[in-house]
């Protein structure tokens, strides 16, 4: 579904990626990690068309897609779901639904594709009409993958969807992950918390300095000496 | 955009309220203050108000949208009146309007020409938008050194699209007769009936944008455009259109203040200037980047300024409206209207 091949980008002058190779399979969920400042979100940005690639290419559903703006790239049904911090405070759950579905044509998909969401999380049902920012932690980051279902995507790319979660509301969370995978999606995650992210995922990427470092089987990679050293607390300290 | 009232720190506004008593109570002093009198500051100072707050809507629009101020926003505001004053020139000569509709003649034409100025100065914005800003917002608006260039070039193109209307309608001053009926009589005064038309027509621009705004998909798009452009780009909103569309509608707004101003005063070069201050004093007293507050800042600068020439002193009118803004800065930093919605860290 997704392939980048080659891919160098970074902010201004500041190269962060050198060259990253991945792959992500229909239907699957694949979990991309790594340590603070090693790329895992300039991935996404590059992905989602928020920065340049500069070099290499990303190819989605067989199409390249690295000199589209970002809007046409949703518009392809690739969708990335930003930290629950990143909603539009100021308007009520309701409207930052609606505006995940801006690219809908019609009323009746919105309103689909809504009824689809509260199904997910039927919390943001109970919440619709109050403002975003009285919301809480989890039901923040409900809402932020919320939005981003509201498209109609075909891939969802999800940037560390347990960032300052409690581990109750992180299990749920990723539930409901799966629940999407199940219903058809593609599910790209980037996460810190290493060990779930193993869990739901059934391929890994673990990048380092901007290259790919470790790739496998997460049921493999859980065991790698690497990774446990790096991630998992092994007996080594964080040996960056 | 459109938030709750804010209730700033208590101390904020006793003191306000405490200033704000010393300047009734001075006014009501005055030897000229009568119920006549008083109906005629209102009356001035709302329909002035508007204008300032119709200029300030643009002001505050565009830098909730692209994260800067825009200087040359009175440069829209003036050849919004002349391509109001041009429509009205062409279709003046036009007997058939006149023979067609001799009632409401003058009610029709002067109802084209705010529309003419509306959407001619709209798509004017949108090209200065897209050919001088563009190159520039590219790399980085708001509060980098791109944003400080933006600035830079909003003084520049003031000074060039004054001389540019200064070659195209040369400086002398244009009175702009649009036939509206006879003067009425508030409080002793004879005032042109275009002070109420001004009031009304401001007040309903500005509940149109409101309704667009909040009711409508593209004013939602427009919302969260100023909120973030990069969490709009994830949602698959188009945000370079949209930029183009909120200074567009800014400028459309300005060109809507210039045509009602016309009839009332008169079509000069140098009009935007003090406008665009004034305007500049009331998004600051209503709160920065808040809309009702631009409006709510241009009534109250307007009011204050007639009232302030009233009561105390004729002579330094444009002074009163920086001196609000000074004391309003002082007290309560954020203007009457902040932002009150933080998020969570």
């Amino acid at each position: 579904m997704l392939k980048i091949d080659q891919l160098v980008s970074g902010y201004g002058t500041v190269q962060i990626l050198n060259g990253a190779n991945m792959k992500v399979d229909d239907q699957s969920i694949v979990a991309l990690l790594g340590g603070n400042g090693t790329g895992k979100s300039t991935i996404l940005k590059a992905t989602s068309g928020l920065i340049r690639a500069w070099k290499g290419s990303i190819e989605f559903d067989g199409e390249q897609i690295h000199n589209l703006p970002p809007h046409e790239i949703v518009g392809r049904g690739l969708v990335q779901v930003t930290q629950g911090k990143d909603v539009f405070p100021a308007m009520s759950v309701i409207e930052n639904l609606r505006l995940g579905g801006f690219i809908l044509k019609t009323k009746k998909q919105l309103n689909d594709n809504l009824e689809k969401v509260f199904n997910y999380f039927p919390r943001l049902n109970e919440r619709k009409d109050q403002l975003a920012a009285t919301l809480s932690g989890g039901e923040l980051q409900m809402l932020c993958i919320g939005r981003g279902l509201m498209s109609n995507p075909k891939m969802i790319m999800l940037d560390e969807p347990s960032a300052a979660l409690a581990p109750q509301i992180v299990l749920d969370i990723f539930k409901n992950i799966n629940r999407i995978r199940k219903d058809g999606l593609t599910v790209l995650i980037v996460e810190q918390n290493v060990r779930m992210a193993l869990l739901l995922a059934d391929y890994g990427y673990v990048i380092k300095d901007g290259v790919i470092n470790v790739e496998g089987d997460s049921k493999k990679l859980m065991y790698d000496e690497s990774v446990k050293e790096s991630y998992l607390g092994g007996t080594k300290a964080n040996v960056q | 955009m459109f938030n709750k009232l804010r209730i700033g720190k208590k101390g904020e506004n006793i003191i306000f309220s405490v200033f704000v008593l010393i300047y009734i109570a001075w006014c009501v002093n005055s030897p000229d203050m009568n119920i006549e009198s008083l109906k005629s500051v209102l009356t001035i100072g709302l329909s002035v108000g508007i204008i300032y707050g119709l200029v300030a809507l643009g002001i505050s629009l565009i830098y909730t949208g692209l994260d800067v101020v825009n200087f040359s926003h009175g440069e829209f505001f003036m050849i919004g009146a002349f391509a109001g004053l041009t429509m009205f020139n062409v279709l003046g000569d036009q007997d058939w309007i006149f023979n067609v509709f001799p009632d409401a003649y003058g009610w029709i034409i002067y109802v084209v020409c705010l529309f003419t100025a509306f959407v001619s100065m709209g798509l004017f914005g949108v090209f200065i938008e897209r050919v001088f800003l563009r190159p520039l917002t590219k790399k980085g608006g708001g509060y980098t050194v791109a944003g400080m260039g933006i600035i830079i070039c909003g003084f520049g193109l003031s000074v060039v699209l004054i001389n540019v209307a200064y070659l195209i309608w040369n400086p002398v001053a244009k009175p702009f007769p649009a036939e509206l009926g006879l003067p009425m009589e508030i409080g002793g005064l004879f005032l042109p009936i275009t002070y109420i038309w001004m009031i009304i027509v401001g007040l309903g621009v500005a509940a149109g944008l409101w309704f667009f705004l909040n009711k409508t998909k593209m004013g939602l798009g427009i919302r969260a455009v100023a909120f973030s452009k990069d969490v709009s780009n994830l949602v698959g909103i188009n945000v370079p259109l949209y930029i183009s569309i909120i200074f567009g509608i800014a400028c459309a707004i300005a060109g809507i203040g210039g045509t009602l101003v016309g009839p009332t005063y008169q079509v000069v070069v140098f009009m935007g200037y003090i406008i665009l201050m004034k305007a500049f004093a009331a998004a600051v007293v209503g709160g920065f980047g808040n809309l009702p507050g631009a409006i709510l800042g241009g009534f109250t600068v307007g009011l204050f300024e007639t009232a302030s020439s009233f009561y105390i002193s004729g002579s330094h009118k444009d002074l009163y409206a920086f001196l609000l803004m000074i004391v309003v800065l002082m007290i309560k930093p954020t203007g009457f209207f902040g932002t009150q919605v933080k998020m969570k860290a």
